[in-house]
This record gives structure tokens, sequence and C-alpha cells, in this order.
């Protein structure tokens, strides 16, 4: 049997519970407001999702070790980006498990992910490539054209199927022919593939990234640049590099950024009856809470008080 | 005295239920209608079989091993026939072996012919007429016999099934008949014979085999949709074997085919149905087309109408 379904989020907190149990950290880096919608399909052996997205953000992504995940702009644009490098609309990316990176939009973009066992894509591999082809490396992967474009054309396919005739999908031999299909495409993607170069350097800055995520989560005011080298173990200079090249802003600039976005969500979730803005700004490192506002008006289209006072967001589900 | 039985077909099925001493699935794919008929003539102790079909396709064929059969193109004009994924000319004859199983292409519409005694019968017809033992191989070859000799064999099948057709009265006269089957029985021999054993190529290749186990695979479900891994899986051959081994047996990819057969089982599941209780959808995503729009599109490009005109109209047998 299969689980389906399509949601629209205005909140990246319920969205990343959603995530493929995947644990997911976004920031918001610009307008417009987040607004995103996914649609998932879960089938015997592969888990897919279609995701489309209208905010500019950065994610902190850290997969479940017990699965493997491929995942693949899309839209025509260069506008997602894993680790710093733009997934064109011919490549791939396949994750190994408990993979953490950074994933980054620059725009709006539509994307995919599929989760597979590692023990059932090895076994489709040896089946459908033989046992001397079957091995897959994990990276940034660019299969030839025509691969890679049957897998999306399957995705985005199986995706509206979900949106628009979801009663098909609880046909079991449409689930099959379906599963059977993607594995197909899936493989032959995946066998055709040429690691890109690039991708063997990014293990040590993701690694270097992820400390970073952990140092800022390990404090909740505003830290100093210093004490976070100091903490991660990297001279400033690698530090400002690598931030510019898988964030796009500076540590000091990501730092702030994040911390808006964690008291929007605190915001969104609050009592406004118990809670002021100000409360939330310092709890969050921001000491002046006129300063605050302009910050967070600028970045989220609206002042603080106005989230605090919405009433909590319902999200469309249909599923 | 001999017996005549003549048949036309519209349907794929029940044209290869009716073809004789041999079971065979046959799978159309190209496009138009589909016509055949077929011509039964049966004399004391020999056979003979004559074929037509209007569209190109791939037969599995498994032999009655109680006969020696040959088989040979019956039109002239015919093009390129494959068996075992070797190509057969017009002057080539096929002899099954005893209770092979082969696979037989065709790219257009075909005539064939066959002929076949039982091998008691065919011993002692070489007995008589060739001084020797004469056997049915156990594996199926191809060769090219003398042409004087291929052509006496052409040309009694060619008179018995044009009077099967035409007059049957006169083969149903005894001594007419026995004449007939006499000369049918020399030109067997002759051809069974008359050839250099080293110029026969025998059958199935290496890449038949692999494709032989494929469609074997498939036939042991003969209605449910497949998909390659799971063949893959069960015959242990990876993906690229099987292509190169389908390619140049059955003349297109496993998976063209597996969608082929798929397209082919959706299309006499929707001719048979009930209009008025089956609908399109149903009967394509039961064989696995998840994909309406496309579905009917590429329905409509093999078959030549779309799936509903084929649910609507009832197929004439």
């Amino acid at each position: 049997m299969t689980g389906f379904g399509s949601k629209t989020f205005t909140d990246p907190e319920d969205y990343r519970i959603r995530l493929a149990g995947a644990e997911v950290g976004f920031v918001v880096t610009g307008r417009p407001s987040f607004d995103t919608q996914l649609s998932w399909i879960e089938l015997s052996c592969l888990r897919l999702l279609a995701i489309r997205e209208k905010a500019p953000r950065v994610a902190f992504v850290s997969l479940p070790s017990a699965l493997l995940t491929i995942s693949f702009s899309l839209a025509c644009n260069d506008l997602l980006m894993w680790n710093g490098l733009g997934l064109h609309r011919a490549s791939l990316v396949l994750h190994a498990p408990g993979e953490r990176f950074h994933q980054r939009a620059t725009g709006a973009v539509r994307w995919g992910l599929i989760t597979v066992s590692p023990h059932d894509l090895a076994h489709y591999s040896r089946v459908l490539l033989g046992a001397d082809r079957s091995q897959h490396a994990a990276g940034l992967l660019h299969p030839s054209a025509r691969s890679a474009a049957e897998l999306r054309r399957l995705h985005a396919q199986a995706a509206h199927l979900a949106h628009t005739k979801p009663a098909l999908l609880t046909r079991p031999e449409v689930a099959r022919a379906l599963e059977q299909d993607l594995i197909h495409a899936l493989v032959t993607a995946l066998g055709s593939a040429a690691p890109d170069r690039r991708s063997c350097l990014r293990s040590r800055r993701s690694a270097i990234m992820a400390r970073f995520e952990e140092a800022l989560a390990a404090q909740n005011g505003a830290p100093s640049l210093p004490a976070l080298c100091a903490a991660i173990g990297v001279p400033e200079r690698t530090l400002r590099l690598h931030c510019a090249e898988l964030l796009g802003c500076s540590p000091i600039e990501y730092a702030r950024l994040r911390r808006l976005n964690r008291a929007r969500s605190t915001l969104l979730r609050a009592d406004h009856r118990a809670t002021s803005v100000a409360e939330v700004a310092r709890a969050h490192g921001f000491a002046e809470p006129g300063r605050f506002a302009v910050a967070y008006r600028a970045l989220f289209g609206e002042a603080p008080l106005a989230t605090l006072l919405r009433p909590p967001a319902v999200s469309a589900e249909s599923a | 005295m001999p017996q005549v039985r003549v048949f036309a077909f519209t349907d794929p099925d029940a044209y290869q239920e009716r073809i004789r001493a041999s079971n065979a699935a046959i799978l159309t794919s190209g496009r138009g209608e589909f016509r055949a008929s077929l011509a039964h003539v049966t004399f004391d102790r020999l056979w003979m079989q004559w074929g037509y079909d209007s569209l190109p396709r791939i037969a599995r064929t498994t032999l009655d091993p109680g006969r020696a059969i040959l088989m040979f193109l019956a039109d002239s004009e015919q093009p390129a026939t494959q068996i075992g994924g070797r190509e057969m000319a017009n002057d080539n004859l096929v002899v099954y072996g005893r209770g092979s199983t082969n696979i037989v292409r065709t790219d257009a519409s075909t005539r064939w012919a066959s002929m076949s005694l039982d091998h008691a019968e065919l011993l002692a017809a070489g007995k008589a007429i060739a001084g020797r033992e004469v056997v049915c191989p156990s594996d199926t070859y191809l060769v090219a016999p003398p042409p004087l000799v291929l052509t006496q064999l052409k040309a009694i099948h060619a008179l018995a099934v044009k009077l099967a057709k035409a007059a049957p009265e006169i083969l149903l006269a005894p001594a007419a008949a026995r004449a007939l089957e006499q000369q049918a029985k020399h030109a067997m021999v002759a051809c069974l014979t008359g050839d250099r054993p080293a110029e026969r190529r025998w059958l199935p290749g290496q890449h038949a085999r692999i494709v032989n186990r494929f469609l074997e695979f498939l036939e042991i479900r003969p209605d449910e949709p497949v998909y390659l891994a799971e063949i893959c899986a069960a015959i242990g051959a990876s993906e690229r074997t099987l292509r190169t081994c389908c390619q140049e047996v059955l003349g297109v990819g496993p998976v063209r085919y597996l969608w082929l057969r798929r397209m082919y089982l959706a299309r006499q599941a929707l001719l048979h149905a009930d209009a008025l209780a089956a609908t399109v959808t149903e009967i394509a995503t039961a064989h696995g087309f998840w994909e309406l729009g496309r579905f009917s599109v590429e329905y409509r490009g093999l078959f030549g109408e779309s799936p509903s005109e084929s649910l609507r109209r009832k197929i004439s047998a």
C-alpha cells in the first residue's frame, strides 16, 4: 500500500517535520515569505517528495542513517545548491546515509527527493546493471542527459498524480508500475552517472560547516567570530570562505539571520497575552527591540508584533 | 482420406491457438489491423500447414516433440524474417529440433509454410527413398538446400494449399492425395539429406538462449504485467546483457518488449471487455499504465485507434 498527499506550509517548523525522517533547520534569507508546497508518495521501497518553494533560504540537513537519499532540481534554473555546488537540470546528488549538508536556494525552486534503503538500491543496481557496475559513489553526479530527464519526468508525473488523481495511487498495480518505472529510471541514471570531481573536496568543507552549525546551536545570544572559530577549530579566513561559498553570506550575518528565523518561529507559536516582542527578541540575542523590529520587518515583510498577534496558521493539506 | 481446413482470424490469440503441431505465443509489434489466415492439409501421415499474418510480430513457438517439422517462407517477396536471432532468407529452410523452442520475428506481413511427419514415418521414408536413416535433429538448424530441391518442396506445398483453398474436392480424391503425399515425402527427405551438414546454422545462438529464458519467464505469467528488474533477477542477466540479446533476437530492447507486451495485453483486455462494465482507466492501470494521457497517445500510435474505440468495438472472432 502507498501513502501519499500534498500540503502547503507557511511555517518552516511544520514543514521540516514532514521531510522524510531528515532533521532540517531552515534559515529564510530574504523575501518573499516562506511558502512551500510538498507532495509525497510512499511506495514499498521508495519514498518520493516533490517540493515547490518560494522563499530564498538555507537548509542545514541531517539525513537519517538508515536510508540513501537522492536529490535533484526539477526546475530549469540553477538556484538550488548542494554544499555550494549548483544543481543543474541534469545533475543528481546521491547523499550518503547520515550525511549532513547545507542546501541553499537563492530564489523560487522546485526540487525532488527520493529515499531508498541502501539494501534495496544495491539489489536493483546489481540486478539491472550487473555486479560490476552496481557501485555508486555518493556526491554530485552527472548522469546521461536522457536518463536524468526520464527520472525527472517520472518523478514529476508521479507528484502530479498524487495531486490530481490520488485515487489511482491506491490501486496496487499502479503503485507497483510506478515504483518499477522509477526504480528503473533511478538505477539507470545512477549507472550512467559520472561523479563531479569537485564533490570529493566537499566532505571536509561540509564537516567544518556542520561544526559551525553545532557551535551556533550551542549558544543563544549573538556570537563573536573568534569564539565561533575557536569552537570549530578553524581560522577565521577558512570559516569566512566556506560560509560565503555554502551559505552566500558571512558567518555573523548567517548567525543573525538564523536568530531572526528562530525568533519568528517563537513568535508564531507564542501566546500574545503571555509574551511580548521584546522578550522574544532578548531571548534570541537582540538587545534592542527597535533594531530587532526593523531587521525583522526587512526580512519577513511584517512587524514582529503582527506575527505575534496572528492566529496560528492553518496549513492546507490534502491526503 | 486427407482433411482440409481453412481459417481466417482477426484475433492473434485465436490464430496462435489454431497453429498445428506447435504451441505458439505471438506478440504483434506493428501498427494496423491484424488479419491472419491458416490452412491445414492433413494427409495420411504427412501434415502441411500454410499461414499468413498481416503485422510484424514476434512468435515464440514450442514444437510438438512427436513430429519432424520443416518450415520455409511461402512468399518469394517476403521481407526480412529472423529465427533464433539469425536472418532467414527465401532460399532457406528451417529444420526444427525435436520439441525445440524457437523465436521467429517478422518485420512485415508474412506468408509461411510448414510440413511435418511423425518420426517413425520419417525413418521409414528415409530408408525407402534415400536408403539411409533420416532423423529429426535435437536442435533447430537453418540451411540453404540445393535450389532445385527446395523449389520442388515449395511447389508441392503451394499446389496442395492452392487446391485446399480453391478446389478441395480434388485433394479429397484418394489417388490424388496419395500421389501428392508421396511427392511431398520425397521432397522432405531430399531436403533433409541433400544439404551439406557443414553449412547448417544451428539455433538458437547464445543470445537467443538468453532471450528464450526471458520469454519463458513471461509466458508463465500470461496476463500480468512484468517489469524489468523482476526479470533480470529471475534469469540472472543484467539489463545490458539482456538488451544486447533482445535487440538481436527480438529487434527491440527488453524495456520496449515488455512495454509492447503490456500494450498488447491491455489491447486484448479492451477488446474482450464488456464496454458497459469496464473502463479504459481500469484496464490501463491494471496493466501498469499509470500515465493515462501518455497511454492513450501511445496506444493510438501503436494500434491506430484510441483505447476507448477498442473498448466499444466487439471483436469479431
